[in-house]
């Protein structure tokens, strides 16, 4: 039952990219499309569940068990940049077509916070195993969802008529502004 | 040295290449804890260590690192700085660490850390990588303070966490301290910047 | 020469490895001392805040079935006379979790006060949940039969508290953790005895 509540509360009540700012890179850097927003907001889920499973089993198994707190910063980010490369190069070999379309936005991911936010989270709130698998997956959809949502609203822009100062980042930044607002709507309909 | 002085290294990153305004680097911390003035400053000043440190070990080791390992290589240093950096915090200034919370760690992942590592430190001497993370640090931390600023005085009428408009003769506008108002302050702030920008082009 | 490449990345990858985690680890050793400190002279601090009485505290250190640990502070006075207990309890907040420390005096029914210890409120608005108007309500509110919230009402009985315009879920947040907690907490100091 929490574990239910943790991914509706990490999909969209306590959104990583609207509530957390975490993510924020490819959230203006990728979403110019909603195709690319998909696959990079697939590829990232995918690798964010992948995380908050092993990051759970380091921090339980080797962190706590041999009190070694001040190692998770270092060991928690090497996980994630050896996944997504261990995941770029399953990728390449079991289906080119895929990596192709996501070509360059793979590597992208290490750097994307809301990973490591993911796994320094589900550490800080002591989730259970089952709790924080449900988080990655809802972390997950949450930003994908943005994404979606963002890169949709983007391509609509194309036909607009921002002023000339606005354009760029400036009005992705306030149209994510006025995103955030709209989730705000959900804000203590779950508190986990 | 061929190229920039050390003082156009410097110089650049506090406005022609600021890392927020002009790179979009590093905007998730730039966004998250710019809620107040104090807490834009305490990051800030975070991210400078990080960054001057991680740029002069990067560019102390540019030569013995094979090229094909340097990511993960420099990830581990900038998140060793990181942890030395949470430590001292949370071992000398203990309030501003629990404000800054779970953000300190996220200067792991901040990108204009790792792309200056990358762009600049791994290909120069250890004087102008040390130049560039300062100047870069500093346009860092003057963005994180102006946007703390701004939202803190229109969010809570307060500067510096010294209240100036008291609630009984100004409302204070609630959605600049939420997330949404950083948003929108960064996105304003940006395009002003801009407009000036094009009005100087155009001439007066 | 393919293999003398990944022999040496393996070499420099391992090298700064150990590097890294001897210094952090010296680093950890240094810090530790002083961070514990920090920790325990905030707990004090918290609870002389809210057992005004105490001048003098121990720490009870109790084990439930399964295994769970619950620390409870017996406050006493100069005269080693006990004046009440306090303990820290922690929820979900607005945007993390917030953790405070309670004070209870058992022979009244009342709670003494609450301190928030440690949160990530938004500042302006959450963060209003360690001012004064927030936490003066919790002195000498009856904790039976359990400890309510009102929005946008002035409290009617004894056990009721005001939730803060705009900070709900905080205020909230505080009184289910308190409310959890206190169970727990009476169940030890009334039903095992000592």
């Amino acid at each position: 039952m929490t574990a239910v509540l943790i991914f509706l509360s990490a999909a969209i009540v306590n959104n990583f990219v609207l509530a957390y700012f975490l993510g924020i890179c490819p959230f203006l850097g990728v979403s110019k499309r909603v195709e690319t927003s998909i696959n990079m907001g697939l590829a990232t889920t995918f690798v964010m569940t992948l995380t908050a499973v092993i990051t759970w089993l380091i921090n339980h198994f080797i962190l706590i068990k041999f009190n070694l707190p001040f190692l998770q910063y270092v060991t928690f980010i090497i996980a994630i940049a050896s996944l997504v490369q261990l995941v770029e190069m399953f990728i390449r070999k079991s289906s080119p077509s895929l990596y192709r379309s996501l070509g360059i936005f793979l590597p992208l991911i290490t750097t994307n916070c809301a990973i490591l936010g993911l796994a320094l989270f589900m550490s800080l709130r002591e989730y259970s195993f089952i709790e924080t698998l449900a988080f990655g997956v809802g972390g997950g959809v949450g930003f994908t969802m943005a994404m979606v949502i963002m890169g949709g609203i983007r391509e609509e822009l194309e036909f607009a008529d921002v002023p000339k100062a606005l354009r760029g980042a400036p009005i992705t930044l306030l149209v994510a502004g006025m995103l955030a607002l709209a989730f705000m709507g959900f804000a203590g309909m779950l508190s986990v | 040295m061929a190229g920039k002085s050390l003082g156009a290294e410097f110089v650049k990153g506090l406005w022609a290449e600021n890392p927020v305004l002009r790179l979009l680097l590093g905007m998730c911390p730039a966004l998250a804890v710019s809620n107040s003035a104090i807490n834009g400053l305490a990051m800030g000043l975070a991210t400078l260590f990080v960054l001057v440190a991680s740029n002069t070990m990067v560019s102390l080791i540019r030569r013995i690192v094979p090229s094909q390992v340097r990511i993960p290589t420099y990830i581990m240093i900038i998140a060793a700085f990181v942890t030395l950096a949470d430590l001292c915090l949370k071992a000398r200034l203990p309030e501003i660490s629990k404000a800054l919370g779970p953000y300190v760690p996220l200067i792991v992942c901040n990108c204009l850390i790792l792309g200056r590592s990358e762009f600049f430190a791994s290909k120069h001497p250890i004087i102008p990588s040390i130049i560039d993370g300062l100047g870069m640090g500093i346009g860092f931390t003057g963005v994180l303070v102006v946007l703390g600023m701004v939202r803190e005085v229109f969010g809570s009428g307060a500067i510096f966490g010294f209240v100036f408009m008291g609630e009984d003769v100004f409302t204070p506008w609630v959605v600049m301290i939420l997330p949404a108002g950083a948003f929108l302050t960064l996105g304003m702030l940006m395009g002003i910047i801009n407009y000036i920008g094009n009005l100087r082009k155009e001439g007066p | 020469m393919k293999n003398a490449n990944s022999a040496k990345m393996l070499l420099v990858l391992t090298g700064f490895a150990i590097v890294v985690g001897a210094i952090l680890a010296l680093a950890y050793q240094g810090f530790y001392p002083r961070i514990e400190a920090n920790r325990i002279a905030e707990e004090r601090r918290a609870i002389f805040s809210v057992l005004e009485k105490a001048k003098d505290y121990k720490t009870i250190e109790y084990t439930r079935d399964g295994g769970e640990v619950v620390k409870i502070f017996e406050g006493m006075d100069a005269g080693g006379n006990t004046v009440g207990y306090a303990f820290l309890t922690s929820g979900p907040g607005f945007s993390a979790t917030i953790k405070i420390m309670v004070g209870i005096n058992l022979d009244r029914r009342k709670l003494t006060g609450m301190k928030v210890v440690e949160h990530l409120e938004t500042p302006g608005l959450g963060t209003k949940i360690e001012g004064d108007k927030f936490t003066v309500q919790f002195k000498g509110l009856a904790f039976e039969p359990k400890i309510e919230y009102l929005k946008g009402k002035k409290p009617e009985k004894s056990n009721q508290i005001q939730t803060i315009t705009g900070a709900t879920i905080s205020s909230v947040a505080i009184v289910k953790a308190m409310n959890r907690r206190m169970k727990i907490v009476l169940e030890i100091l009334e039903g095992g005895g000592s």
